[in-house]
């Protein structure tokens, strides 16, 4: 669900590129920040391409492709860096739920391809302070070494929990199996 | 010159209000070069016209207007809004009977826009036009081409790419057109002569648009389709095609990808033309990135030439993560240091960072350790017991049922086609077994 929250306002700002000459950075700045939220990378490497070069003056503008580069290259440190901006009222919730979901990609993503990794590297990696590190990883129960003087943690492999569909996928086989004896 | 552009209105009202559109059809080509004489005062034709009513007359109109847009120099808003109100508001019924006209409108249009840079302003346009003139949603029209090369133009996929996702199973051609509606006019022979180049162009356009946006299993589909049409002589929209082939299937494969035994054209003319090209793959071969930095730094500027250079540059960062993924086959444990080393990258920190992304996107199932410097290969942990999993093969059963059911169709179609069956039977006689219309009909399921 949480993905398809800017499909609406997306579409409208689609539109309104295809049909007008003159946009102004707003329109832009949306288009990206929803681009980035929905992680269609290609599409916000595009829209930066077709942006009038006048209009790429714009700092927000700026801001948000220099995040969809630091995205590209897969470099958290530099994202969750850029990301702390003060960001004007049209981005802004975009922003923050950017933010979040980030923040728990890189969880799940340390989390099933680390088996241990140093305290500092994490924290350069999510930009957080100690204590929000600490909070963040005690939530998802991962284990605290010492190695001489430094913090490594073990992370934990999330399990997915199953999703249940099971009336649909038997009418689905049942539909199947029909077509082959047919 | 007055009374001839009053003849003209005249004719098209007159005809327009008696239904007879195939006489106005035939007629109206003669009077292109009177109206792109006249262009001046064109917009006061326009004004006596109808869209609804008269779209064979705004039709040539329009048609008249950008063959003489490089001398007349209109406002590029004006035409745009004059195209848009057209295939907004005109007579489907009407156009069909001057389709070749239609299609050479858009052309010219696209060309126009291109020129003028406000290419991102047509496509809404175009698809439009796609929408009217199409008979069924699976059909290509020359038109499509120009819808791909606009969406090109703009940076723009997202409507495109509705339209590039559906499969093709009919073509309509301007020749095919032109032949029913018996129209010999010698322009129409020309733009009849231009179906293989729109064809060619919108799978070579397509294929770019799909490697732009990193579909590159769909983008080399297209490329295929674009070097595998039957031809006698080579176009080089089919060697651009090739050459961009090439790349996506080292990135896709990292060799060259099956291409069928019936194209002669790219052994005898594309491969000697492409030859920067098939170095590169023969150099990919050896798995070396040292060696393929090198080439591609030889061979820059024909890369460049092409515009294949950021193309190249995928080609080469494919490579070391198909190191990465051999290495997983060979060792269950490696140092950091080594994977650096064994791929040629700069250090253990690059390595962490490539190996980092290729788990992210799901290409190698490995971990690292970092308190020991080292990386864990592991194998697949599909096990085939998910649900995700068995959705996954459910959506591609659905496909295949699909695409059975419309092969169904399609084999129907031909057998029920008069041509094929007095062929199929005429060869019966000669020899009962071999030629057996059953042959057709094998299921692909079996």
């Amino acid at each position: 669900m949480q993905s398809n929250k800017y499909n609406d306002l997306l579409d409208r700002l689609e539109n309104e590129e295809l049909e007008q000459v003159e946009l102004g950075a707003e329109v832009y700045q949306q288009l990206m920040a929803i681009y980035l939220y929905q992680n269609k990378l290609a599409n916000a490497k595009l829209l930066w391409m077709r942006i009038p070069d006048k209009l790429k003056e714009d700092k927000e503008l700026l801001h948000l492709n220099q995040l969809n580069l630091a995205l590209q290259n897969n470099n958290f440190a530099e994202f969750f860096q850029k990301i702390r901006y003060d960001w004007s009222e049209c981005v802004k919730p975009t922003m923050e739920d950017l933010l979040v979901k980030q923040r728990e990609e890189l969880f799940t993503l340390t989390g099933s391809a680390y088996v241990s990794i140093y305290q500092n590297n994490l924290l350069q990696m999510a930009q957080m302070t100690e204590d929000e590190l600490k909070n963040a990883v005690a939530a998802l129960d991962w284990t605290r070494e010492q190695d001489g003087d430094e913090v490594i943690w073990l992370p934990k492999a999330k399990e997915t929990p199953p999703t249940g569909r099971n009336d649909d996928q038997l009418l689905k086989l049942t539909e199947f199996v029909t077509f082959l004896e047919n | 010159m007055g009374s001839a552009l009053e003849n003209f209105v005249n004719q098209v009202r007159t005809m327009s209000a008696s239904g007879s559109f195939r006489e106005l059809a035939d007629d109206l080509p003669e009077s292109v070069s009177l109206l792109a004489r006249n262009w001046s005062i064109l917009d006061n034709v326009l004004e006596t016209l109808d869209v609804q009513q008269h779209t064979l007359g705004v039709l040539y109109v329009l048609l008249a207007k950008l063959h003489s847009a490089a001398t007349a120099n209109p406002e590029p808003v004006q035409i745009i809004q004059l195209m848009r109100d057209f295939v907004h508001r005109n007579n489907v019924e009407q156009l069909r009977f001057a389709i070749c006209a239609f299609y050479e409108t858009c052309h010219l249009f696209t060309d126009y826009l291109v020129q003028k840079n406000l290419s991102i302003l047509g496509i809404k346009i175009m698809a439009r036009a796609v929408d009217q003139i199409r008979q069924i949603d699976s059909q290509l029209t020359p038109i499509h081409a120009d819808l791909c090369l606009l969406s090109l133009k703009a940076k723009n996929f997202n409507l495109v790419l509705t339209y590039l996702d559906g499969d093709i199973t009919d073509i309509s051609t301007a020749a095919a057109e032109c032949k029913t509606q018996q129209q010999q006019q010698s322009q129409h022979t020309v733009d009849a002569n231009n179906d293989a180049k729109y064809f060619l162009l919108f799978y070579y356009y397509g294929g770019m648009i799909y490697t732009a946006v990193k579909d590159y299993d769909r983008a080399l589909y297209f490329f295929e389709v674009c070097i595998t049409t039957p031809a006698m002589a080579m176009s080089h929209i089919m060697l651009e095609a090739y050459k961009k082939f090439l790349m996506v299937s080292l990135i896709v494969e990292g060799n060259i990808a099956f291409i069928p035994k019936n194209t002669q054209v790219i052994g005898r003319f594309m491969k000697p033309m492409a030859s920067h090209y098939h170095d590169l793959v023969n150099v990919y071969a050896n798995s070396s990135s040292e060696e393929l930095r090198i080439l591609i730094l030889k061979y820059s500027e024909a890369f460049t030439r092409d515009s294949n250079m950021g193309l190249a540059k995928q080609v080469a960062t494919s490579l070391y993560k198909r190191n990465i993924k051999r290495l997983t086959k060979t060792f269950l444990t490696l140092s950091l240091s080594d994977v650096a080393s064994r791929v040629q990258l700069s250090g253990a920190a690059e390595a962490e960072r490539y190996i980092l992304n290729m788990i992210k996107s799901g290409e190698i199932y490995a971990s690292i350790n970092q308190k020991d410097g080292m990386v864990l290969f592991k194998d697949d942990p599909e096990k085939y017991n998910s649900p995700d999993m068995f959705l996954n093969v459910q959506t591609n059963i659905t496909q295949v049922l699909d695409l059975v059911k419309q092969i169904n169709k399609m084999e129907e179609e031909i057998i029920l086609n008069p041509m094929y069956v007095k062929k199929a039977l005429g060869s019966q006689e000669d020899d009962l077994t071999s030629q057996h219309p059953k042959t057709y009909s094998g299921d692909p399921t079996d």
